[in-house]
């Protein structure tokens, strides 16, 4: 894998090409375009209703959008049910927190390993032997990649609805590497979160973009201008719908169009500095 | 309901960790429970192994209306009927030309009672597709029309009539045999419902800690998020389906092979309800409620029973009982919605932790 980082860059993970989707009369995506290259940390940016959640719904799955193809390693997956994309490796956290709030910490991450379990209705009912095996080993992998990964070993005992936002988010950004996914979509990870946490999430981000062992690419979407600048290697900027551009962050940070749209004045845009 | 763990106690291997009984005064209760009710009971209390045995088979039914409700989300109130077929199944393959070695080794009840169960869960199964497309209130609907369709139409109609007109099915309680055991006195209905609650439990319980329950819980709580976490919620509320339905049709047959005899008006939409009431009061989303609710259930209508006995009334205990159910249900939605076995938890909490409950 290390010699291969170059032409890895050029490896097309996903691309969306024109897809388009409008609800009655709102036309929330109209022919956007957009490439995510294996190991890129891609980020969608624009003001409130431009259009990113539904974007995100449309790789997911939840969408189907009405003109236009998802492909994902160049193949198409337009038609696919979430869970059958889930299956092929794209994995993702969602804005307002979508976690199974009866559950524990625990239990939480060990549904994100659900596609590598094998129990069936048969074996899960006597437990002994290969359900119990097959659950340490997930319990063995969950302890030592992601509670450690995450920090959160203190809380995994606990139900979820009962813990503090920042930590909820955690445990749905664990949630979501449990299944150990090539694409990683997380929509507005830093949403309420105080600077410390912001920043805590911002290492693990870039940890998982970078650290041999997870190497997956992301597409963020975000509000917040100061870690999507720093984090990215390329923004996408979205408003009502349409792209405005696509570009490095320099270039995003340039362009007077974007500015005018969404960024605003020079110093209002650089919160939390 | 996270639990607490004793001072002292420390696992060392996750395989400690998953298991069901984790400290030895857990175990030391669940040895009590076992002599309770596999001696004390049974030889004990033998004037009340009526209602014990009813006991029993409420807790089965409603089990599988727990397991539906309760952890996958799906309401249902037609469960009765999903015991009927179990039942009328089971009494109909008994009547079916076994071979005389079979019978007399007595496999084929165990193999009965297998199908019928089975073929229970085929039945929910169907009526349980279009939870593929609505929830809540619409899926309340069509598990009502499970009820009518399936008892008051199909099994009033036509499969009752198998027997003859206006002849009720009935089973010979020297054919229900396990192995030599034969099913025949009121001590061995109870232990056979015993053990088969016991097995039932611990199914729902292994399916709870492993894949297909945690699949079930997650799309209780949410079921977009659990569809972008991989999971085929068609599949497992199918499954959820066809496991609930197993254990309602085993149900039934435990039931009809403890009366030797079955008609319609043993699975009337009231007691589709009353399974559901069961799980009401005694916690929804909780193994324990099953046990408390289907206790309270029972004893209420016999305490009532002795004190309409007592005060003189005679005959009109029918509608005193559905009368209180229903009371003890609005009670329990008003002032414990999480029903008896939160309340259990709780008051466990305050000894556990007592004398700082912070």
């Amino acid at each position: 894998m290390n010699g291969a980082t170059a032409s890895h860059r050029d490896d097309v993970l996903l691309e969306l090409d024109d897809i388009s989707m409008s609800f009655g009369k709102v036309q929330a995506l109209a022919g956007i375009g957009m490439k995510v290259r294996k190991g890129e940390i891609h980020s969608v940016i624009g003001p409130n209703g431009a259009g990113k959640t539904v974007m995100m719904n449309c790789i997911n799955g939840i969408y189907q959008p009405q003109i236009g193809n998802v492909n994902y390693k160049g193949e198409k997956i337009n038609k696919l049910r979430p869970h059958k994309r889930a299956a092929l490796g794209i994995s993702r956290t969602f804005q307002k927190i979508e976690l199974f709030g009866g559950m524990t910490v625990l239990d939480n991450i060990r549904l994100g390993r659900h596609m590598h379990l094998k129990t069936g209705l048969i074996s899960g009912a006597f437990w002994k032997g290969k359900t119990q095996k097959e659950e340490i080993e997930a319990r063995e992998f969950i302890e030592e990649e992601i509670i450690d990964f995450l920090e959160i070993s203190h809380i995994r005992k606990k139900t979820v609805h009962m813990l503090p936002y920042g930590l909820q988010k955690r445990v749905e950004l664990g949630r979501a590497l449990a299944f150990d996914p090539e694409l990683l979509l997380l929509d507005e990870p830093l949403a309420g979160l105080n600077l410390e946490e912001v920043e805590d999430m911002a290492r693990y981000i870039l940890d998982l973009n970078e650290e041999k062992r997870w190497k997956m690419t992301i597409i963020l979407v975000e509000h917040d201008m100061g870690v999507v600048m720093d984090l990215s290697n390329r923004v996408l900027v979205l408003n009502f719908g349409n792209a405005i551009m696509d570009g490095t962050p320099d270039e995003v940070r340039q362009n007077p169009e974007v500015i005018k749209a969404y960024l605003g004045e020079e110093d209002l845009y650089a919160t939390r500095r | 309901m996270s639990t607490f763990l004793p001072c002292g106690v420390y696992h060392e291997t996750y395989a400690q960790d998953h298991a069901f009984w984790q400290t030895n005064f857990i175990r030391g209760k669940m040895i009590l429970l076992a002599l309770v009710s596999f001696i004390a009971i049974p030889f004990f209390l033998t004037d009340y192994l009526s209602e014990f045995i009813l006991l029993i088979y409420w807790s089965l039914g409603a089990l599988g209306v727990q397991l539906l409700i309760g952890y996958c989300g799906q309401l249902t109130l037609g469960h009765a009927a999903f015991l009927a077929v179990g039942a009328y199944a089971s009494f109909l393959l008994m009547a079916l030309p076994w071979p005389r070695f079979m019978l007399d080794m007595g496999v084929v009840y165990p193999l009965v009672l297998l199908i019928s169960g089975i073929i229970a869960g085929i039945w929910c199964v169907i009526f349980g597709l279009p939870s593929a497309r609505v929830k809540g209130f619409y899926l309340i609907l069509t598990t009502m029309a499970a009820q009518f369709i399936t008892v008051d139409f199909f099994i009033a109609k036509y499969v009752s009539q198998i027997g003859g007109r206006q002849q009720d099915l009935t089973l010979s309680s020297d054919l229900v045999k396990f192995g030599p055991w034969t099913v025949d006195t009121k001590r061995d209905i109870y232990y056979y419902g015993l053990i088969l609650t016991i097995l039932m439990t611990f199914m729902v319980l292994n399916y709870l800690r492993s894949k297909p329950g945690r699949a079930w819980v997650a799309i209780r709580d949410n079921d977009i998020a659990a569809e972008s976490m991989g999971i085929n919620i068609t599949l497992y509320k199918l499954q959820a389906f066809f496991v609930s339905g197993f254990i309602g049709g085993v149900t039934g047959a435990f039931w009809g092979a403890s009366r030797n005899i079955i008609s319609v008006e043993d699975f009337t939409f009231g007691k589709s309800l009353w399974l559901v009431g069961i799980i009401l009061i005694g916690g929804v989303g909780s193994i324990h409620g099953v046990f408390y609710g289907a206790a309270f259930m029972v004893f209420m209508i016999w305490a009532l029973q002795e004190i309409v006995g007592m005060v003189g009334g005679t005959g009109n205990i029918i509608y005193y009982k559905e009368i209180a159910f229903g009371l003890a249900i609005c009670g329990f939605l008003l002032f414990e919605p999480n029903g008896l076995a939160y309340r259990w938890w709780q008051s466990k909490n305050y000894f556990n932790l007592w004398p700082f409950s912070y």
